[in-house]
């Protein structure tokens, strides 16, 4: 029942965890990327549209000029009889031009002259409702005029005219793709910045999810610590009335009671010594480092543990001086050492050291009978051991001593095959 | 009799030139003139129709209901490489230049013919052998749009 609700409630910080995330994705990349987006087209498009429109007024201005002085110019050319043909042969070379034609005052075509094939769109629709107006063509935006002037010989004459926007056409096809180039940059900068941003902030909230869980965890360990400290401290206390009643029974039961005492009293101790293991082991490591020289911390374990029988195979790379505790450390290391000889029999034992980059790489090997996945993935857990008197603290210990040390302990090891002890330790 | 003739090939040379004289100044694509005309082809010419251009399809098209002879002006040869055939039946949407005793001239804007259409110019006349953006001084074979 309570691995199901277990389940659930893992679960359930799964979603609540993907549901961040996507809501994270909205506010933090679309939303802003959005907003930016949309601010810079309608900024653009007002933009483009202000400076089009004044353009456009600019050159249909121009345009109306340019009119007024071939108004005045006809008249002459009318004035001195030249043809109509005449007059629209001295405008045909006029590359601006696409059309025009001379009209009287009842708006009859007197004559006209096209670049185009029978094109002339002049319409009753549109002369004498406006003078100018613009009509889109395959070969652009035409602007029209209409206009009317007096001849020197008092006639009326109207003129029609069709000028080429080409060059303002070409003006608002550079700046629309302009406006597209930059458009295209701002989306293409903007996901990347947002992008980085995301995944700073995922970065950020992983980081945090870390610490939360650490904190959850030393807070958790605390009060299992003072529990079981306690715990240990209540036990003691009976168990040291329990030895001092076994050693009185020692002196005043008769010599046939010997033995069962003194198992008694072993087993008294044998408690007492778990006990102690145990409130050892809860202890927060203070460390008192020293800078040490790793050969010299071997030779030191070699010499006052290892019988002479006994030798360990250490070699290293360079020599390896580096900030430690002393004592703890090489109670890690002995308890490493311990577990591979009781391993091994008369087997081999290999230390190898060395530095790389920044740290200190120490491999503790050996070639004894190696041990199962399973029971590598609980070896550093606590009063977990393979062995049959084994109390399962000694590999503890050392990672909790490695681990405060800001360093790492692995452990790889295959049946038949002998076991390995990775650290790798900061310092180097 | 000499003279009688000669008087009368002059009159026919005089009435000939007079719907020749009208087309000339009145000869665009007038948007206010749109007509659309059903009938048969009655005869194929090409002939030159506007200054430094190549000559164009001219089409003589004899109404369905009410058999008058119109005058198509298609577009310049090369442009167009549809085969037309005497007898065959079109349908024109354009603008009327002339009419009357010049003769009924039209400069054809769109032709149907067995199903398919040809977009000659656009709804102002502008014409479509002429290109858009940048193909203003195209010149070449070209063909119509066909839908």
């Amino acid at each position: 029942m309570e691995r199901r609700q277990g389940t659930d409630e893992q679960k359930g910080e799964k979603k609540r965890h993907a549901f961040l995330k996507k809501k994270d994705i909205f506010l933090f990349f679309f939303l802003p990327l959005l907003g930016i987006i949309i601010i810079f087209f309608f900024l653009s498009l007002i933009n483009r549209a202000f400076i089009r429109n004044k353009v456009e007024d600019l050159v249909k201005e121009q345009l109306r000029a340019t009119a007024e002085i071939l108004k005045v110019n006809i008249s002459h050319f009318l004035s001195d009889n030249y043809s109509y043909e005449e007059i629209f042969r001295f405008y045909a070379g006029e590359e601006n031009i696409y059309y025009m034609a001379l009209l009287d005052d009842q708006k009859k075509i007197l004559g006209w002259h096209s670049r185009f094939e029978g094109y002339l769109p002049l319409s009753k629709k549109d002369i004498g409702v406006k003078d100018s107006w613009t009509i889109d063509s395959p070969a652009g935006k035409i602007f029209n005029i209409f206009t009317s002037f007096q001849a020197s010989d008092a006639r009326t004459y109207q003129i029609y005219l069709g000028y080429s926007l080409e060059s303002l056409e070409e003006m608002n096809i550079h700046s629309r793709r302009n406006f597209f180039i930059l458009f295209g940059l701002i989306i293409g900068i903007g996901i990347i910045f947002f992008f980085g941003i995301y995944q700073l902030q995922n970065h950020y909230r992983q980081k945090e999810k870390e610490a939360e869980t650490e904190r959850r965890e030393k807070e958790r360990y605390k009060e299992i610590s003072a529990f079981t400290s306690g715990v240990a401290h209540e036990i003691k206390n009976p168990l040291n009335s329990l030895a001092l009643l076994f050693e009185l029974l020692a002196k005043k039961m008769p010599n046939e009671f010997e033995q069962e005492i003194s198992s008694g009293r072993s087993e008294v101790q044998k408690i007492a010594r778990v006990i102690d293991h145990f409130s050892a082991s809860l202890k927060p490591l203070d460390l008192k480092k020293d800078r040490i020289s790793l050969k010299g911390l071997m030779a030191d374990i070699q010499g006052s543990t290892f019988k002479d029988d006994i030798v360990i195979d250490y070699e290293e790379e360079g020599k390896i001086v580096f900030f430690a505790d002393k004592g703890l450390l090489s109670q890690a290391l002995l308890n490493l050492l311990q577990n591979s000889l009781e391993a091994t029999n008369e087997g081999e034992i290999q230390v190898q050291a060395k530095k790389h980059k920044k740290k200190i790489l120490i491999t503790v090997k050996d070639n004894g009978k190696g041990m199962s996945e399973e029971e590598v993935q609980h070896i550093f857990d606590p009063f977990y051991s393979n062995k049959k008197d084994g109390m399962g603290i000694g590999l503890y210990l050392t990672k909790k001593i490695i681990e405060a040390h800001e360093g790492k302990i692995e452990c790889k090891s295959r049946l038949g095959r002998g076991t390995s002890f990775f650290i790798q330790m900061p310092g180097g | 009799m000499k003279q009688k003739t000669n008087v009368i090939l002059g009159m026919i040379l005089l009435l000939a030139s007079l719907p020749s004289f009208g087309q000339k100044t009145e000869n665009f694509y007038n948007v206010d003139q749109e007509i659309y005309i059903e009938g048969k082809i009655q005869n194929i010419v090409m002939e030159p129709r506007y200054k430094e251009n190549s000559p164009f399809l001219i089409i003589t098209l004899e109404e369905k209901d009410t058999k008058k002879l119109f005058t198509v002006e298609i577009s310049p040869v090369e442009f167009f490489d549809q085969d037309f055939h005497k007898g065959e039946f079109l349908i024109v949407t354009g603008s009327l230049t002339s009419s009357g005793e010049t003769g009924n001239n039209i400069i054809a804007r769109e032709v149907q013919s067995k199903g398919e259409t040809f977009i000659l110019r656009d709804k102002h006349g502008f014409p479509t052998w002429r290109g858009g953006k940048g193909q203003m001084s195209r010149k070449g074979k070209r063909k119509g749009t066909r839908f």
